[in-house]
């Protein structure tokens, strides 16, 4: 019932469309031509970006101005296509896992298996901030445990597939698995030291009075037009929102890379600097932008000498654990669990930096 | 048929994709002058009385018909029964 309406709902442009809805040949066709276009897009890139620095603009090679132009020219769109990309596959692997589902899987789990599972669901089932309260009540309203509730919260905003993609195609798979590895690491024990701790009591008591049908509709399209659909849509709503934060953060690494130099960084934010860490996540934590804004300012950094744990400790803090969330958080939780849930999560990151800087 | 519409409920905190989810079918109610009420709920008991996981929701006489997303006009004159 869902994918008829998806369909219909998109055939509203052209009235006779409600009857000749496209089927999967149709969309694969279009598909693989939309792919082959930005396969095109993305290999002509690099001469792209030369040609309009130095012919168009006539920019002199070697100065920083020229240098800052490069990059921008060349990263902007190339971030933007990846960010495409990547949201219309996760678009449509969304579609798979909605909420209500996943509550389902959770509630009959126990804590340890249960941990694990939530922080993995955590990255697959869509979620935004602003239904935070509404499903940590749903779950732990029904039966799912307070610590692998947690693991999901935490796993949800921190390993963002946005991020995720991003540092693979800026940084190679190496940056990107670490990232999740260590992502869903922090997720799953920040869960069980909540789970362990016994926190039951600190969240506001009237969640628990609260008599709910845990029935809530799945909206989610199932079959494979509505999917994509689903996919084209979820691009036109984030990549139609994040694409001035994306290009002022490409912007700042534009100046970062043309005018400060070679190790800069490596003082401040490198190795040998042992404060920089819990710096870094200090700096992180009241500090809220998306994934997609705040990766480029990572790429600038690491290029200037920074060391990698640091950065990620950063940008771990920046995108898992805001301000906003917290805030809105609070309606359910007491401040200590609020504060827990701070500190368990941010003790975790700070370790992931710390780690990786001794590792690498 | 859409006569028998009493309310139609828009769940979410508050946030910019709920506003335009309450925009949405305001418009669609109005503009086929509907009698049905529409009401904007922030109410997080509300939402958990209808087992609402994802917003913006919107609930037809107390029956969620839609969760997660901002809806397109012709999905809510479907919904409330308008085609």
């Amino acid at each position: 019932m869902s994918g008829e309406l998806a369909a219909q709902r998109h055939g509203t442009a052209r009235a006779p469309a409600l009857r000749s809805r496209p089927g999967l040949g149709a969309i694969m066709v279009t598909g693989l031509a939309a792919l082959v276009l930005w396969v095109a897009c993305y290999l002509s890139l690099p001469a792209l970006s030369r040609w309009i620095t130095a012919d168009v603009l006539g920019l002199r090679r070697g100065t920083a101005l020229a240098s800052a132009v490069e990059f921008f020219v060349f990263e902007a769109p190339k971030v933007l296509l990846l960010l495409a990309l990547v949201v219309f596959a996760v678009g449509v692997v969304r579609t798979f896992f909605t909420p209500e589902r996943t509550r389902r899987v959770l509630a009959g789990t126990r804590e340890p298996v249960g941990t694990v599972l939530a922080a993995l669901l955590g990255v697959v089932t869509p979620f935004c901030s602003c239904s935070a309260v509404p499903l940590f009540i749903g779950f732990v309203t029904t039966g799912v445990p307070l610590g692998v509730t947690f693991s999901f919260l935490v796993a949800a905003p921190m390993v963002n597939e946005v991020a995720l993609v991003l540092l693979l195609g800026l940084f190679g798979w190496k940056v990107a698995a670490v990232y999740m590895g260590t992502g869903l690491a922090i997720a799953m024990v920040s869960g069980w030291v909540i789970g362990r701790l016994g926190m039951e009591r600190h969240v506001e008591e009237w969640v628990y009075d609260v008599t709910g049908t845990p029935a809530g509709a799945d909206a989610s399209p199932t079959d494979w037009p509505g999917r994509v659909r689903t996919g084209v849509a979820t691009v036109g709503e984030i990549v139609g929102k994040v694409w001035p934060y994306v290009l002022a953060g490409i912007a700042v690494g534009a100046g970062i890379h043309g005018w400060v130099p070679t190790n800069f960084m490596a003082s401040l934010m490198g190795r040998g600097a042992w404060w920089a860490v819990p710096l870094a996540v200090l700096i992180g934590i009241p500090m809220y932008s998306n994934a997609a804004g705040i990766i480029p300012i990572v790429e600038a950094l690491l290029e200037k000498g920074a060391a990698l744990g640091t950065v990620l400790a950063f940008m771990m803090a920046v995108i898992g654990l805001s301000l906003p969330e917290t805030v809105i958080l609070r309606k359910v939780l007491r401040p200590r669990l609020i504060a827990t849930f701070i500190g368990v999560v941010g003790a975790g990151i700070l370790v992931v930096g710390y780690v990786f800087n001794f590792l690498f | 048929m859409e006569d028998n519409v009493k309310t139609v409920e828009i769940l979410g905190s508050g946030c910019a994709r709920c506003e335009e989810t309450y925009r949405v079918v305001r418009h669609v109610v109005e503009e086929a002058g509907l009698a049905c009420e529409v009401v904007k709920v922030e109410s997080y008991q509300r939402m958990a009385q209808l087992g609402v996981m994802a917003t913006p929701a919107v609930a037809i006489d107390g029956g969620v018909v839609l969760a997660g997303r901002v809806p397109k006009a012709e999905e809510i004159r479907q919904l409330l029964g308008l085609r």
